[in-house]
């Protein structure tokens, strides 16, 4: 027994808003309506698909079994949001409130024992307007998505409506839903499965998602305390305060702090997540004096799976329900937001017959590449954090001993490699591959704000003047989703898209160069804004072939 | 990778090699051997080299 008899404090409980359950005109409806796009699940890749259809004039279904955002009784599971992520939001119009509520960070300290062994800062690399990470409890985020669905698409999200079948067909899939009011049916041209880790609608299709369970066995802890930690990620491979293993440290929203505590991997869950022994581990990091009282206390171990095919006939998969990796580095929830992303423009243009079907196979192709890049990081963090055997633990203390003498060795010590946009590999959608464009400022605009207006490309036109871009963009958009902007050769977008150099170049050597693009060039930008060919003498016939390989169209006769 | 001998003085490379774990439990050999791999393969840098030259060091095991 410890000689104190600390009495432990307990915040109360967040108070998440819940929605109403409105009886729909289909319960009643004799004939069975159909909708372009039913997305079933509300969480953040569900919530950021449906966002961002409605914006771009898509009618929307969200099927949601519960009334309320976040897990009822549980704390936030997401909780660092990565810049490409916060990019999608300042389109859908959520960042401002995602800013103003959440913690802007950038800096990331690694610590063994006593020592800081690795820092990074990743303003270094950021051009964009927003920062490199907020971080923000997920229900937060939901709850203002939730919100802006409410302005785009009143009724768009139904609520305490759960499904219970869905008939897979070649023409779409007919869904059947359960609700406070009777069952009905509902047809979608297209469904999107967003239910999450534990999908019924992919496991009764019976899709192997190579699931696996890890060992390593962890504790959070959120917390509000007095002390004055700096606003960073920290880590530590092995903290004093914990026994030698793993803790994590971070701020969220409303002055609450993340503490995750690495736990012996045969601990039972239940003693180690009791007030007494929580409470004891946060002594040992905060000292005596401190006051606390905790948010949460819950235990967890990690598991991973990837599913083959994220399309199955007219039937899609996103985020968890698709694929599901460690916790290291956001790589969770983001992608989710990214599958979204890369889903919503496809199916809006699709649906309105300005893309072929076969666009939709990119989806596939581009995010099961980043899901499967995204575990195998993720998984080398895991190992690094949990050595298997006597000969592991040797080599990660090579490491750290090194990393506290030399600079080479601090680059190895791995607590987890920070969310990015994924690069796509080379397709016959993009030839080249596609990577990502920051929301970089550009004529008193920005790359998000010019792809903003419905669902168009972006071409930057390098060197050009306004009237050249005009006149191409009007000849060019009376035909395809495109539009042209001309772009200073000497200004910061022209700068980063030099950086961009390797990526996403469809004809010719020289431009593209490390120090910026060639004068002529032109960049086709898709409306996630990432970069689908750059042409280095473009005439409007192969900007036309670029363009129409990118939307999966037949080239022009 | 080379195979063919690129060490300038093998046997004075060796005679420090034995050297430096002179006096260590065998455990702290082990982790002298550990760090020395990391310092000679940030040396070497190229990671095709260094995969080369950890399948070669598994295939050579007695």
């Amino acid at each position: 027994m410890t000689s104190t008899a600390e009495v432990w404090k307990f915040a109360p409980a967040y108070e998440l808003p819940s929605w109403p359950f409105v009886v729909p005109a289909d319960l009643a409806a004799r004939e069975r309506s159909r909708y372009p796009v039913v997305i079933a699940g509300g969480g953040l890749a569900g919530l950021t698909l449906a966002c961002d259809l409605a914006l771009r004039g898509i009618a929307v279904v969200v099927l949601d079994e519960d009334d309320t955002v976040g897990v009822r009784g549980a704390s936030s599971r997401g909780i660092c949001y990565a810049q490409k992520s916060l990019e999608i939001f300042d389109r859908l119009g959520v960042y401002e409130r995602i800013r103003a509520k959440g913690i802007t960070w950038s800096v990331g300290r690694t610590f063994s024992g006593a020592d800081e062994i690795y820092s990074f800062n990743l303003k270094d690399e950021s051009l964009s307007e927003q920062p490199p990470f907020i971080n923000l409890q997920q229900f937060y985020l939901e709850w203002f998505l939730v919100e802006r669905i409410g302005e785009l698409a009143p009724g768009a999200i139904r609520w305490k409506t759960k499904v219970v079948g869905v008939e897979h067909r070649d023409d779409g899939a007919v869904i059947e839903v359960e609700t406070p009011a009777g069952r009905y049916s509902l047809e979608a041209e297209w469904f999107v499965d967003a239910t999450g880790a534990n999908s019924r609608i992919r496991d009764e299709l019976g899709l192997e998602a190579h699931a696996s369970r890890h060992t390593d066995r962890w504790c959070i802890s959120d917390v509000r305390f007095k002390k004055p930690f700096a606003v960073e990620r920290w880590t530590w491979i092995d903290a004093p305060f914990n026994e030698g293993r793993g803790v994590w440290q971070h701020l969220m929203a409303d002055a609450v702090w993340r503490l995750d505590y690495q736990m012996d991997e045969h601990a039972d869950p239940e003693s180690i997540s009791r007030p007494e022994v929580a409470g004891a581990r946060l002594r040992e990091q905060l000292g005596p004096d401190v006051e606390f009282e905790f948010v949460w206390i819950g235990p967890y171990q990690y598991r991973d799976h990837l599913l083959d095919t994220f399309r199955v006939g007219r039937t899609i998969f996103i985020g968890d329900a698709a694929h599901v990796v460690c916790p290291f580095g956001a790589r969770g929830g983001n992608n989710g937001i990214q599958d979204a992303a890369n889903l919503g423009w496809k199916l809006a243009l699709v649906l309105r017959g300005e893309a072929g079907e076969s666009l939709v196979d990119s989806y596939q192709h581009e995010r099961h590449a980043a899901a499967a890049e995204n575990l195998r990081i993720t998984s080398r963090t895991a190992r690094f954090l949990a050595p298997r055997s006597a000969a592991e633990h040797r080599l990660r203390r090579a490491v750290v001993d090194l990393a506290r003498r030399h600079e080479f060795a601090r680059r190895l010590a791995n607590t987890g490699r920070m969310a990015q946009a994924n690069d796509y590999p080379p397709s016959p959608w993009a030839p080249a591959g596609a990577r990502s464009l920051q929301n970089v400022a550009v004529d008193g605009t920005s790359v998000v704000r010019l792809l903003a207006d419905g669902t168009r490309f972006l071409g930057l036109w390098v060197g050009a003047s306004r009237s050249e871009a005009a006149a191409l963009g009007d000849d060019l958009g009376a035909r395809l989703p495109i539009a042209v902007h001309a772009l200073d050769p000497a200004g910061a977008l022209a700068r980063h898209l030099g950086a961009h150099a390797g990526a996403g170049t469809v004809t010719g050597t020289g431009a593209g160069t490390r120090s910026g693009v060639g004068t002529g060039s032109f960049i086709l930008v898709r409306p996630d804004a990432y970069v689908a060919a750059r042409i280095d003498s473009p005439t409007p016939a192969t900007i036309e072939a670029a363009l129409r390989r990118a939307l999966s169209l037949e080239a022009a006769p | 990778m080379k195979t063919d001998l690129h060490i300038g003085d093998p046997d004075g490379f060796y005679e420090a090699w034995v050297a430096a774990h002179d006096g260590l439990s065998e455990s702290e050999s082990a982790d002298l051997d550990a760090r020395l791999v990391l310092l000679l393969a940030n040396q070497v840098g190229d990671l095709q080299v260094l995969l080369d030259c950890i399948a070669a060091a598994r295939a050579a095991r007695g």
